[in-house]
């Protein structure tokens, strides 16, 4: 478990220090690449603030130091597009993003892995082909396509669900009708969300389960003339779980690539969005922020997964226990 | 792990679709030249014309042909998507056998790299890179194999160090052969079939990626790439030229995506004993 801390901690370093380093190592002078196209609109004064603030031209250990310290307190710099600091522009897409990872995780995760589930108890028969198939083809299916595809079909076509954003512009609603509207706009993005994500849990827990089934102690469940749903759902179930939500926490990173695309086809206001923006107007301060937020989110879901697992697998509890099971 | 893995997938129903597949899709990317109508990079009609006989499936916002777009998108996705497999396969199999066979702190060095490299989002990393140096072929090419080799190399130095514990690995080194002769010798056989998986893995990834990086507009325009085409048509898609201009690109990279997915599904289970066991009646 230390370890597993260990290499959060070393991962937010790394990325840290890409964030640090790629635009120092730009050629060209630091304001351009630290602040990209807003630089022609600066005023030597602004100019002068900024290499001060951030000691741009000062050494490296230095310019380093500087921008740890800023980081702590806060301070991610200043965003020219959206003209106002970076965090404040960031505090206010997360929630949004948020509120379609955890929605869209936990869906894919409770429907993959009783589909997959279901499809291992039925290995070989039509049911299990037809589902491996269907898996198959939905895997390959890139997010940014099927979000493409489903908004034409249900925004579109048949416009059953709004197009883009997350709420009605000027709407006003209060309450219910609030929810009711933010509801009808997470719609569409959580689907393909979780389609997008279906097919690896699915994949994942039929193999798990496949191996558990075979286990000593599934056969002495069986043996014990156990019912069948218990054996299934209380045992065998059980024990491939644990394997599964370690993946699950460890393909969030995916997710938040994932939820990326699905932001930008629907124009979601989260954190994908604004990183979609921030690079096409070469935003740089605001493309470090997200990036950095978002390997924190997925850090801390890692993180989560790995306690949730310790709640469900009493094996793991114990120190050291997880070597013993790799 | 002597397993005849091209018989192997060409026995699964499955893996042979996929070969198929791929089959065609190389066909169309070598032969891209003669078979496109047109030259994909010229204006040829007027924006946005409908489908007709010598445009297939019609023009683009600024009059090239869709077809022979299409066409050439195929060579520079597939040539994207084999050349970092096989560079990030290169990685991980050298970082892995090091690893396995040194031992020590350079195997701690480079697992805890590896675990560290799979916990950050690659894919984002990969955007913060592009949005400095807008790549091109070669770049992209550079950029994804390393990034993408983590996975791999975790599974290359497991199976060295089960390889490492066999009877006729130990023979090998108790007649006085060097680490490396054996690692050449001995391991480094014995990987291919992982190897292969990996391979194909890492291709769906890799064409994953690309199209992705193309579609947020992070590629140089002036490639042909199905995710550049989706870049562009998506400004129309409320228009009828969805059917003919954003349709096509879309179900390419699926089906590409698919078919490597297909034959690295057929590997896998090829690969698994677990998997491999007949299908009982009752099961």
């Amino acid at each position: 478990m230390r370890k597993r801390v260990g290499d959060y901690i070393l991962a937010l370093l790394i990325i840290l220090l890409l964030n640090f380093l790629l635009p120092r190592l730009m050629p060209g002078d630091p304001i351009t690449a630290m602040y990209g196209d807003a630089h022609v609109e600066m005023t030597p004064q602004m100019e002068a603030h900024l290499l001060e603030r951030y000691g741009l031209d000062g050494p490296m250990g230095e310019q380093f130091v500087i921008y740890i310290s800023n980081l702590f307190q806060g301070d991610l710099g200043y965003s020219f597009y959206f003209n106002a600091p970076v965090s404040e522009v960031l505090l206010g897409a997360l929630p949004w993003t948020l509120l379609l990872v955890v929605i869209s995780l936990f869906l894919a995760a409770v429907v993959g892995i009783l589909w997959g589930a279901e499809s291992a108890w039925r290995r070989g028969r039509r049911f299990d082909r037809a589902s491996l198939v269907a898996v198959m083809l939905l895997n390959g299916i890139p997010g940014f396509v099927l979000g493409i595809l489903l908004l034409l079909l249900l925004g579109f076509f048949w416009p059953v669900f709004p197009i883009s954003g997350g709420a009605s512009p000027y709407a006003d609603y209060t309450g219910i009708a609030r929810m009711a509207d933010i509801s009808r706009h997470l719609f569409l993005p959580a689907l393909t969300l979780t389609l997008a994500q279906l097919p690896r849990n699915f994949l994942l827990m039929r193999s798990t389960l496949l191996a558990v089934k075979e286990k000593p102690y599934v056969f002495t469940a069986r043996s014990k003339g156990l019912k069948e749903r218990l054996i299934r759902y209380r045992h065998a179930l059980r024990g491939a779980l644990s394997p599964v939500i370690t993946r699950l926490g460890m393909s969030v990173g995916l997710m938040f690539t994932a939820v990326l695309f699905v932001e930008i086809v629907f124009a979601y206001p989260g954190l994908g969005h604004l990183f979609y923006l921030a690079l096409q107007y070469h935003d740089y301060p605001t493309i470090h922020g997200c990036l950095l937020i978002i390997t924190v989110c997925v850090l801390v879901f890692n993180l989560a997964a790995d306690l949730i697992n310790q709640k469900i697998d009493p094996r793991l509890r114990q120190k050291d226990a997880r070597q013993l099971l790799e | 792990m002597h397993v005849n893995y091209w018989n192997e997938i060409k026995k699964d129903n499955l893996g042979r679709k996929g070969l198929y597949m791929i089959g065609f899709l190389a066909v169309i990317a070598v032969g891209a030249g003669l078979l496109a109508p047109h030259d994909p990079f010229a204006y040829v009609a007027p924006p946005l014309n409908p489908p007709s006989l010598s445009h297939p499936l019609g023009t683009n916002e600024v009059g090239q042909d869709v077809f022979s777009e299409l066409l050439y998108g195929a060579r520079t996705t597939l040539l994207i998507g084999s050349l970092a497999a096989l560079f990030s396969t290169l990685l991980s199999l050298i970082t892995g056998l090091l690893a396995g066979v040194l031992r020590g702190w350079v195997e701690r060095v480079l697992l805890r790299l590896i675990d560290v490299m799979l916990v950050i989002p690659v894919f984002l990393v990969a955007l913060l890179v592009a949005a400095y140096v807008q790549p091109g072929e070669v770049t992209l090419i550079v950029l994804l194999s390393l990034l993408l080799w983590p996975p791999g190399s975790r599974i290359v130095w497991a199976q060295v160090l089960s390889l490492r514990g066999q009877g006729h690995v130990a023979a090998a080194r108790s007649f006085g052969a060097g680490q490396s002769y054996v690692a050449i010798r001995h391991l480094v056989p014995e990987l291919y079939p992982l190897l292969a998986v990996n391979f194909i893995q890492v291709v769906r990834r890799a064409v994953f990626m690309e199209a992705g990086m193309a579609f947020l507009g992070v590629f140089d325009p002036s490639q042909k790439s199905w995710g550049l085409m989706l870049h562009y048509a998506r400004d129309f898609m409320f228009t009828e030229a969805w059917t003919w201009w954003l349709l096509p690109p879309a179900v390419a990279i699926s089906f590409t995506i698919i078919a490597f997915a297909l034959v690295g599904y057929s590997l896998e289970t090829a690969l698994d004993p677990r998997l491999r066991r007949p299908v009982y009646a009752g099961d």
